[in-house]
């Protein structure tokens, strides 16, 4: 991740200069000073160009002045008509044009600090790189920008405004890390091996065995998880921002104000879609149906990381899903912790099985204000939205709009989905109490019914994120692959509304 | 009466009326909206395409005179609601584009002004995308326009209902599996439900204007067939490129929600079409897809159809949905190609669809997964047509504008 430093506004004497320009404003104050140093060739350069600050629109001038390597101009679009969103779009093109340089200043003294630093944030999220496994690039063919200096009138301001945003940064790139490993290497134990690296944030980690979910019951996530030859886990992650709950006299209970919020997370390392085995085409995608787990851990290590004052548990079931001699068939019943039976009619359809009993683990021992569950749930979420907005299912009207206006807040969109009795009775089955799945109709709805089976009516959203965890071009903020939807979006919700 | 008195006169018609008996529902308990409510169910279940009558609905009341009265508010759209599904249950054959606009034609015996634009007409004035939808196939296309003027005496700006009526959707080039065809028969179910409330609104004398615009089609193959690839200049002037001839509806309501803005200058367009596959794994079969670009028409379509027992959903129209569609060759692609993965197609077709209306208030309902009654739809047998749409359109257009 490259570092963001925030200096005072002055010309750099080496490497490249970003100026930002709406359009019909005025080029900044740096912008002026770099256009003098060339004599007027910048602006010359710019006009020949054909560079008018329309959004999306850059130029850019090599050598411009002694020392400075380039000057890339970038427009922001209509004056004043910025948003935080779009301010971290722009921040996102900036990096490809400067990631080759070695040294680069942002001159971002014409626009507002708030401004200026989603536009930072929006470069260091955009430079996000995968890199473990390339072991023949080419040093020149890498990015070699490890710092980028934005010069604002406020440097000190500036960047106590960017320091928590630089720990949702870290929290994102934890789950892009996770989400992108291949599966041969995160497998259960090894990703709940990686949730202790929480620790060093003050996130207390507990990590739980199959041993230990037998005695819970956890006949579902159990269920999936037999198949393949790594043991399951479940790891809770906790984050105390509230400290621990006083002791109020002789009060037994934690009063209502003290209790967490819990975030759950389906973490299937590897899915095959066991004996309903998934076919060949993309099925390497399948190594990101972790991806909701990804975006838990990633979202602890962002609430810790800005020591967010709030208490939050995090849980995340991680099973691996195979075909195999011990495999669960089609037809199967399971008993979840809760004691509900499941009917399992396909086995691919096994996230469910996975959140149910962790839901009914969240409940039972956190008694949580409310809950979210994360899952790359139904391949009829991409049918129903594409891949611009997850679909949002809830119980609980307030939280659910809470949760669509942090994700327009963030740019990281979701869309309510309805839920009904109606779309309940489709998961009937005739020997136990339900079944895993329905027909294809309105097949991510009869997913998040199943859910709600488990939330005993406690406010609880859930976002499927089949279709926003992964990229296949790249975005304004994220490069191809994992995105880390989600961390930014609950981050925010909690940052809104959650703390103390 | 779990999901309310409509519901449970269906059922209990359906439980006691199929000796040909008759029903009689002792209401008396009742407020009198729910025992009116009991008789629009039972009449609704009531349809049937078999000849024999089923018996009388007798309804007992401590009020009949107010009863009667408030039933008769509610008959129109009862028939408008029948018509369509008489419309829908018609087998391709016997209800040919051409068949479909004589049956149209009838309503003009209740005050509906009618006019057809037929297969030379169509090609010489620019219908360009509706034209080679229907050209290979023996009968049609059309373009049938039904106006009711109100009855308020004021010149006021009409409603427009646009329905997509594919006679039969063989899928043309892209053809479809032949496991699930026959269901296309229903195709033409938007149409149908725009004029079912038409009829509705002159049976009930609506104060207010309105206009029904309905492409009217068959999707064949043959050897004129229009292909993938091709590129179509629509009415509006814009070129389409052809990606997948079975995506045939929205070329269709492209050109008929251009004429209908261009010619009747509507306060609002609603376009009615069983159009993607798409709306019915996204929302199965309890809800419509509601797509639009203004909130408030959106909002009192929502409205009118929870009043109506027919519930639409919202749906997003994305930047993404947009910019998908992006045609190398044309202004804009038909819909997203296949090869590229699974697509929301009903959001790629209504962000299609939105290129064509312009400034003008614009809903999109897309009632595929409804047209046809689902196990546990109280109100149609299974896998009988519901109608659904007409009580809904006809209760927005009687509407001031929100």
């Amino acid at each position: 991740m490259p570092e963001i430093t925030f200096v005072k506004s002055a010309l750099p004497k080496a490497g490249a200069l970003v100026v930002l320009l709406a359009e019909g404003g005025n080029p900044s104050a740096l912008h002026t000073a770099l256009d003098e140093a060339s004599g007027g060739a910048v602006g010359r350069a710019l006009e020949a160009a054909g560079f008018k600050g329309r959004k999306g629109q850059s130029a850019t001038v090599w050598a411009p002045a002694p020392g400075i390597s380039k000057l890339v101009a970038i427009g922001l679009g209509a004056e004043g008509a910025l948003t935080p969103d779009g301010a971290e779009a722009v921040g996102g093109a900036i990096w490809p044009l400067i990631s080759a340089e070695t040294e680069a200043t942002l001159a971002a003294d014409g626009v507002e600090m708030p401004v200026a630093v989603r536009v930072a944030l929006g470069t260091v999220l955009r430079s996000y790189r995968f890199d473990l496994y390339r072991t023949m690039e080419k040093p020149e063919d890498k990015p070699k920008l490890a710092r980028l200096a934005v010069a604002v009138d406020q440097p000190m301001a500036a960047k106590n405004a960017y320091a928590p945003f630089k720990a949702v940064a870290e929290g994102v790139f934890m789950t892009r890390d996770l989400v992108s490993e291949p599966p041969n290497i995160l497998h259960p134990v090894e990703m709940a091996e990686r949730c202790r690296a929480l620790e060093k944030l003050g996130v207390v980690v507990e990590i739980l065995t199959p041993k230990e979910m037998k005695k819970l019951g956890f006949g579902a996530l159990l269920g999936v998880a037999m198949g393949s030859a790594i043991e399951a886990r479940m790891v809770v992650m906790h984050w105390n921002g509230l400290g621990s709950a006083p002791a109020k006299g002789r009060a037994k209970k934690p009063a209502p104000a003290e209790k967490p919020i819990c975030f759950i997370g389906k973490g299937v390392t590897f899915d095959t879609g066991g004996i309903s085995i998934k076919p060949a085409g993309g099925m390497e995608d399948m190594k990101w149906d972790m991806a909701g787990a990804g975006c838990v851990v990633g979202l602890m290590a962002a609430l810790a990381g800005r020591k967010a004052r709030a208490n939050v548990v995090g849980l995340v079931g991680l099973v691996e899903n195979m075909p195999s001699g011990t495999a669960q068939r089609p037809g199967d019943v399971v008993k979840t912790a809760s004691g509900q039976t499941v009917e399992v009619i396909n086995t691919d359809a096994e996230g469910r099985l996975v959140l149910a009993d962790v839901i009914h683990y969240a409940i039972t021992k956190y008694d949580p204000k409310w809950m979210i569950d994360l899952a790359t749930l139904t391949g009829a979420i991409i049918v129903a939205l594409g891949h611009e907005h997850a679909g949002l299912f809830s119980n609980d009207d307030v939280l659910a709009g809470q949760i669509e206006a942090a994700g327009k807040a963030t740019g990281e969109l979701c869309w309510r989905l309805p839920l009904s009795d109606a779309y309940d009775k489709q998961i009937k089955s005739d020997i136990a109490d339900m079944k895993n799945v329905g027909t294809r109709a309105g097949g991510s709805i009869t997913a998040a019914q199943f859910i709600q089976r488990f939330v005993q009516g406690r406010p609880w959203a859930h976002l499927d994120i089949a279709g926003t965890a992964w990229a296949t071009k790249d975005l304004p903020t994220a490069p191809k692959g994992a995105t880390a939807y989600g961390v930014r979006l609950l981050d925010r919700l909690v940052a809104d509304h959650f703390e103390g | 009466m779990k999901d309310g008195p409509e519901a449970a006169g269906a059922r209990a018609w359906a439980a006691m009326a199929e000796g040909g008996l008759g029903l009689e529902i002792d209401a008396r308990g009742l407020s009198l909206a729910a025992a009116v409510a009991l008789a629009r169910g039972a009449a609704l279940r009531a349809w049937g395409v078999r000849e024999k009558p089923r018996g009388n609905l007798l309804v007992l009341t401590a009020v009949p005179g107010a009863a009667e009265r408030l039933w008769s508010l509610g008959a129109p759209a009862i028939a408008g609601n029948l018509f369509a599904r008489d419309l829908v249950a018609e087998p391709a054959n016997r209800l040919t584009p051409a068949a479909f606009v004589e049956r149209l034609r009838a309503l003009e015996a209740f005050g509906l002004r009618i006019s057809v634009r037929g297969r030379a007409q169509l090609a010489r004035e620019g219908f360009g995308a509706l034209s080679a939808v229907g050209r290979a196939a023996a009968s049609g296309p059309y373009l049938a326009t039904l106006e009711w003027p109100g009855v308020s005496g004021q010149e006021g700006r009409p409603i427009a209902l646009v329905g997509k009526g594919m006679c039969f959707d063989t899928g043309g080039i892209s053809i479809k599996p032949a496991r699930g065809m026959a269901a296309m028969r229903a195709d033409m179910a938007g149409a149908a439900a725009c004029a079912g409330a038409m009829l509705a609104l002159a049976l009930g004398r609506s104060p207010l204007a309105a206009v029904a615009v309905l492409a009217i089609a068959e999707n064949t193959t043959g050897a004129d067939s229009y292909r993938p690839g091709d590129v179509l200049r629509s009415l509006s002037g814009r070129t389409i490129e052809v990606v997948d001839t079975d995506a045939e509806g929205r070329l269709a309501l492209a050109d008929a929600l251009h004429h209908a803005i261009a010619a009747h200058r509507p306060r609002a367009v609603v376009d009615v079409a069983t159009l993607t596959g798409s709306i019915v794994m996204a929302l199965g079969h309890h809800h419509a897809g509601l797509f639009g670009n203004d909130d408030a028409l959106c909002e009192a379509a929502r409205q009118a159809g929870r009043e109506e027992g027919e519930l639409l959903w919202r749906m997003p129209i994305g930047k993404a949905h947009r910019l998908d569609l992006r045609s190398d060759i044309a202004d804009i692609l038909q819909c997203a190609p296949a090869g590229q993965g699974r697509q929301p197609d009903a959001c790629h077709a209504a962000a299609f669809l939105r290129e064509f209306v312009g400034e003008t208030p614009w809903a999109h309902l897309d009632i595929a997964g409804v047209e046809l009654a689902e196990a546990g739809n109280p109100l149609a047998a299974r896998g009988m047509p519901t109608g659904f749409g007409a009580r809904l359109l006809a209760r927005l257009a009687a509407t001031p504008a929100p």
